[in-house]
């Protein structure tokens, strides 16, 4: 276990290395000259000199290859460097957004998970009843609603016309329900419809008919054994967007006026603030790559088949 | 055993991680929370893109005008119609040459921290701003400044290496010559790193502050001056325009006040739902059109003006701006002060265009769109903010407007720092430009046309009369005779509305949209001023 999970980690470092290289690359090659950027932020007239005083500060003028290993060897401190706009360091900056966002990201998979689960069950074990054709629904609108209009439709419904939730911002528990249910949607018509399709495999197992034959309870023998195992294949998915949730957050934030770090993020991107651009780049690959890593491992302790198959000698 | 063990230590983590995220919910539910302010008597809630910022008098962005002009004072300030008044200091006196300018200070004018603000507290503020001179060149006053000097207690004396006039509108914006008290200075004294607290003299003083969320200004009890009706104004962040407005219905903002802080579109619906206060401000700068002079095509007087009578401006204006903004046929809209001088406008005639370019010598080979001169067709590229949708609506307009006189117009949307960069490199045919509005106009106007470096002038490079031309904007921006200074700025906006290297598009207004409780609204004459002093809201 222990060198699985240890050579896991050390595939992780050229997925990294990589992903740094790539954004590395797109900045480069993109029009904007960040030492322009740094001076159109703090306002200060770009004379040749001054350019070229700021290119030598930010390292321009070195060889690429140069640049990238000292973008490197600076992330791998934790130092992405300033803020063009603000002035401090980018990651003090992050982490003080950072908070917000993961609250956001927790209480939107928490109820994603408190409806799907029920409702991709239910919706299994009463096939085509009504409630089947309720989560069926639901997970189209789901899978096909953008989130910003998602977003502004739940403000207009339940802020504006009903008065049941505030518009925007974060304060009480009251805030975080329509950004929540805004940014959960999506992922309940996924793990809605991912539940039910597990559930119906698991029924036609051989295990469920000895178990009714055995007499054991109906009810027992769903929760205990086939949901349980049904619910694995949601677990696999509901790590793969925990990263995808986080970034996702940017757009809900930027509706909901909620003070994370996917809104700096925006903002950075109007102002060409490019070390907070390169931080949250950095950032969010490392978290996909993490979020792998993790519900693989879980994995693992969950559904002791991986290791019988022989993947891991345990 | 093992794998149990290990799945209770999962559970447990699940199970934290869970009530962690809890507490936090819980956490911030006992923190203040800006509920209801709406709702609370004489207070007024707004909102604003973007957080308001360090609050630091000398620096730029991420701060924002409209918070720094609420805590910090200028001496001297801008007023309707571009009349300078005593502000902090109640009265000052010019030398003869123009270089000396000694301001007598209020007496009675305090910080919030109760310490007096005197000739030292100014010079202190001076100093710390000439420090960082570099980021602050583009105002002219800095760029002239030999030195300062606090005379006595209450006088304060500015000394300029050569004469320039509009110092005092300079005084007069909200960045960076505004002063903070003693206290709010980091210990070193320079204040581009960063200030200690943010202590002015203002009528209003920050209370409450949370980061991107909200930020509470209340009214300075001992303020010097008039004191505002208001006791608290709450400017919530919101950095989204539709959920502004959906905050804005359903009653949780009084006012939306700025430039673009709302789409077009909701604004006019608003204005229609009949049940709110919705009013435009007076022009606040020019969205024109800058032709290239330095290309062979355009350095002719009749292409220029071809292209001027080529599109129907007022059908355009309306079309894409809904109305918000108003067809302008000056270069600088006339209430800004000198701007006031008669033009004949250039209106919309494709015949008289088609006129000018056959007389130019540019002609229409039969069974073709565009023009020919020497084997050479009418081509021209006009670069625009591809972020920006009422640049791109325009740029499309124009080039179906234009290739109806048999002018082909490319539209190339670019990134806005790429844009800036091909203006100022000159490497462009036509493109976007603005004006500065209040306080910064007509001579910060002026100054750009003359001065090299930003494109503008290398646009003009090829008229006859450039050099007269910037010999005339030196001597205006030198002049201390307010006649002779009102003889040039007619000569000189004169020249530049004939020659037609501007085309002058619209006027771009500011929005407000109220509640019908907020009473007394009135736009700032300075354009980065608030307008929260004479407020009132009725009870």
């Amino acid at each position: 276990m222990a060198t699985y999970i240890s050579k896991r980690l050390l595939a992780v470092i050229p997925i990294i290395l990589f992903a740094i290289f790539l954004m590395f690359s797109l900045i480069r090659l993109s029009p904007v000259d960040p030492a322009e950027a740094y001076l159109a932020a703090a306002h200060i007239h770009p004379t040749e000199e001054v350019l070229a005083e700021k290119r030598q500060e930010f390292g321009l003028d070195q060889p690429l290859l140069m640049q990238y290993f000292h973008t490197v060897k600076e992330i791998a401190q934790l130092d992405f460097g300033n803020s063009f706009v603000t002035n401090t360091p980018v990651w003090q900056e992050v982490a003080a957004r950072m908070p917000a966002t993961i609250q956001l990201a927790v209480s939107s998979i928490l109820l994603a998970i408190a409806i799907s689960i029920p409702l991709g069950f239910l919706s299994a074990i009463y096939k085509n009843s009504l409630i089947d054709h309720f989560s069926r629904l639901l997970s189209f609108l789901g899978a096909s609603i953008p989130q910003f209009w998602l977003g502004y439709l739940l403000i207009f419904l339940f802020s504006v016309k009903l008065d049941l939730f505030p518009v925007e911002g974060r304060g009480s528990w009251q805030h975080f329900v329509l950004p929540s249910m805004t940014l959960s949607l999506a992922l309940i018509a996924i793990y809605t419809r991912l539940l039910r399709a597990s559930v119906l495999e698991e029924l036609e197992q051989v295990y469920v008919l000895y178990a009714r034959t055995r007499g054991i309870k109906e009810r027992a023998i769903m929760v205990k054994h086939v949901l349980k195992i049904a619910i694995l294949p949601m677990m696999t998915g509901l790590g793969m967007n925990l990263g995808k949730l986080l970034t996702g957050t940017i757009i809900v934030e930027q509706v909901f006026s909620w003070p994370g770090f996917g809104r700096f993020f925006v903002e950075a991107i109007f102002n060409r603030d490019i070390p907070v651009i390169q931080c949250y780049v950095v950032m969010a690959a490392c978290l996909f790559i993490l979020c792998n890593l993790i519900v693989d491992i879980v994995q693992l302790y969950m559904d002791p088949r991986i290791s019988i198959k022989g993947r891991i000698p345990s | 055993m093992y794998k149990l063990k290990a799945r209770r230590t999962l559970f447990t983590a699940v199970i934290l991680i869970i009530s962690i995220t809890l507490m936090g919910c819980a956490n911030s539910e006992t923190g203040s929370s800006t509920e209801g302010t709406a709702k609370e008597a004489n207070s007024i809630t707004l909102s604003w893109p973007r957080d308001i910022g360090s609050m630091n008098p000398h620096v730029y962005n991420p701060s924002q005008l409209i918070a720094q002009s609420m805590i910090y004072e200028p001496l001297v300030s801008y007023k309707e119609g571009g009349k300078i008044q005593p502000h902090l200091a109640e009265s000052w006196s010019i030398s003869d040459k123009g270089l000396e300018y000694t301001f007598k200070l209020r007496e009675n004018v305090k910080f919030t921290d109760g310490t007096p603000l005197n000739a030292a507290a100014v010079k202190k503020n001076f100093d710390a701003v000439m420090k960082n001179a570099n980021s602050h060149s583009w105002l002219g006053v800095i760029n002239v400044l030999e030195k300062t000097e606090a005379v006595d207690e209450q006088t304060f004396k500015m000394v300029l290496k050569e004469p320039y006039y509009p110092a005092l509108q300079d005084l007069a914006v909200v960045r960076p010559v505004r002063f903070l008290a003693e206290s709010g200075f980091p210990e070193d004294g320079d204040t581009s790193k960063g200030i200690a607290k943010p202590v002015g003299t203002g009528p209003w003083m920050l209370s409450d502050y949370k980061k991107d969320e909200y930020a509470v200004f209340t009214r300075n009890p001992d303020y010097w001056g008039e004191s505002p009706k208001l006791e608290k104004v709450t400017i919530k962040i919101i950095p989204d325009a539709e959920t502004r407005v959906m905050a804005f219905e359903k009653g949780e903002l009084d006012l939306i006040y700025g430039e673009g802080l709302i789409s077009m579109d909701s604004f006019n619906q608003l204005k229609e739902a009949g049940e709110y206060h919705t009013e435009l401000s007076e022009p606040v700068g020019t969205r024109s059109l800058l032709l290239n002079t330095t290309n062979e095509k355009l350095a002719d007087l009749r292409v220029r003006k071809a292209l001027q009578h080529g599109f129907n401006k007022q059908a355009m204006v309306e079309g894409i701006t809904l109305g918000l903004e108003e067809k302008a046929d000056n270069i600088l809209s006339k209430n800004f002060p000198y701007t006031d001088i008669e033009v004949e406008p250039f209106e919309y005639d494709a015949e008289k265009a088609a006129a000018y370019l056959e007389e130019a010598g540019w002609k229409l080979p039969s069974g073709k769109a565009v023009r020919e001169k020497d084997g050479q067709p009418l081509e021209l590229e006009l670069i625009y903010d591809k972020t920006d949708p009422i640049q791109k609506a325009m740029a499309e307009t124009l080039q179906a407007e234009w290739s109806a006189i048999g002018v082909k117009l490319n539209i190339t949307g670019l990134e806005l720092t790429s844009q800036i960069e091909r203006r100022k490199a000159g490497d462009f045919d036509v493109d976007f430009w603005y004006n500065y509005g209040a306080p910064y106009d007509p001579h910060s106007f002026i100054n750009v046309v003359a001065e090299k470096g930003w494109g503008v002038s290398e646009a003009h490079s090829r008229l006859q009369m450039k050099a007269e031309l910037d010999q005339q904007i030196s001597e205006a921006l030198a002049s201390t005779d307010e006649k002779k200074r009102q003889q040039l700025y007619s000569s000189i906006l004169g020249t530049l509305q004939e020659q037609s290297v501007f085309v002058p598009i619209s006027y771009i207004k500011k929005t407000v949209i109220y509640q019908d409780d907020v009473k007394q609204f009135n736009f700032p004459a300075n354009r980065d001023e608030h307008p929260f002093n004479e407020i009132e809201m009725s009870q």
